[in-house]
């Protein structure tokens, strides 16, 4: 027991809707990989825009306060495959 | 797997699915937003058919109940839209009905969705966690962390929940029209959200509207921010949430957990310490914005295991 659940039997209906939820959301997290992956034109735009934004408007450091990054500070992108859901 | 890492996912598009299981009861329909493979603990939004209605009895898991649409009755009670539970496991609730329908976001903590018909709490159940309010009234919304670094202004909340042990929360929170955020964050903990009205929109994932969800594991980027004509929605974290901001849109999880605990030597350096030296288990976690930057000095021999 602790503060989320005391610990019970599972019955055959509950593992068999387990099982069900669980091939379920497998399949979703599967489509959302791909509807992100395909987002990644789009995503690479907004990614070099707010590069550029963050060299003149500024970062949020805190709150509302800006710090200009410098063209030194920008990072370059890895050669690796680049991936938002994990 | 636990629970996979769904972000984005719009419920609007999907229909509900009736609520098949045992002790449930006819007219209560779901739409699984994010599930645990292992323990079967999920968030749903439920829509429950007028007429619905379900005798006293207790969960075996930790349940939190937003009502988004309707009302709902517990005994002689009738609940509003914004009224907010959360029922501790064991602890029997009063008979619930709902005359003409509602929409809650239904979530269980600790394990599967059950239903244990009686007017009696289990043995184990702590009854004094029990806790119920209005959201949408009488409570005033505050700023979301008093200790920097700090979310943009425009961004406010109301703490429905809050774990004195874990700093676990659950939250109303809104973002004002023209809201924006120039950074790229990540947190410790665990972060899930639906959207009640409204369309936010984010760096990584594109825009969030009104029946938007995420559950988003630790570590994961997100942002920058922004948000033309306001939001509301529902927010939970699984632990303490504080704001690791940065400009690197291409760090992956695995560095921005690193990154976090070389945060945590600078900030918390007696901490991080005491946790480092005991049995000797001394990790020198990386800061990709400081690789070169090994935080303290100390005077043993070992390799300090940097990345080559």
């Amino acid at each position: 027991m602790d503060k989320l659940g005391i610990s019970h039997a599972r019955n055959a209906e509950v593992r068999a809707w387990m099982k069900k939820e669980t091939a379920a959301q497998k399949k979703r997290y599967q489509l959302i990989v791909k509807e992100q992956d395909d987002l990644a034109p789009k995503r690479d735009k907004w990614i070099a825009d707010f590069l550029q934004r963050i060299q003149t408007r500024g970062f949020n450091v805190d709150a509302d306060m800006m710090r200009i990054i410098k063209p030194e500070e920008i990072p370059t992108r890895p050669k690796r495959k680049f991936k938002v859901v994990f | 797997m636990a629970r996979p890492h769904i972000e984005p996912f719009v419920e609007r598009n999907e229909d509900f699915k009736k609520m098949t299981m045992s002790g449930f009861g006819k007219g209560m329909h779901y739409k699984m937003l994010s599930f645990d493979t292992d323990t079967g603990a999920c968030t749903m939004k439920v829509r429950f058919d007028s007429g619905y209605k379900r005798p006293p009895g207790f969960s075996y898991s930790e349940v939190e109940m937003f009502l988004l649409k309707g009302t709902l009755k517990y005994g002689d009670t009738i609940y509003q839209e914004g009224h907010y539970f959360l029922i501790p496991p064991g602890v029997s609730m009063p008979a619930m009905s709902s005359s003409r329908g509602c929409e809650v976001l239904l979530m269980y903590n600790g394990s599967e969705p059950d239903f244990v018909e009686t007017d009696i709490d289990h043995d184990y159940a702590d009854r004094a966690r029990f806790a119920e309010v209005n959201s949408y009234q009488g409570m005033p919304w505050m700023a979301p962390a008093v200790n920097p670094p700090r979310t943009a202004t425009g961004c406010l909340l109301k703490v429905l929940k809050y774990d004195e042990r874990t700093h676990a929360m659950s939250f109303l929170y809104i973002l004002s029209p023209e809201f924006w955020q120039d950074n790229i964050s990540y947190h410790d903990c665990a972060e899930e959200s639906y959207h009640i009205w409204g369309t936010s929109w984010m760096m990584q994932f594109g825009d969030l509207p009104t029946g938007g969800y995420f559950w988003r594991p630790p570590y994961i980027n997100h942002g920058a921010f922004a948000c033309k004509r306001g939001t509301i929605a529902f927010g939970r974290t699984d632990s303490e949430l504080f704001n690791h901001f940065h400009f690197n849109p291409w760090s992956n999880a695995k560095e921005n957990e690193e990154r976090s605990v070389s945060r945590l030597m600078h900030r918390n350096p007696e901490i991080y310490n005491w946790i480092a030296q005991r049995d000797h288990n001394h990790p020198h976690p990386q800061d990709f914005e400081h690789p070169d930057d090994h935080g303290h000095s100390h005077s043993h021999d070992h390799d300090h295991g940097k990345k080559k």
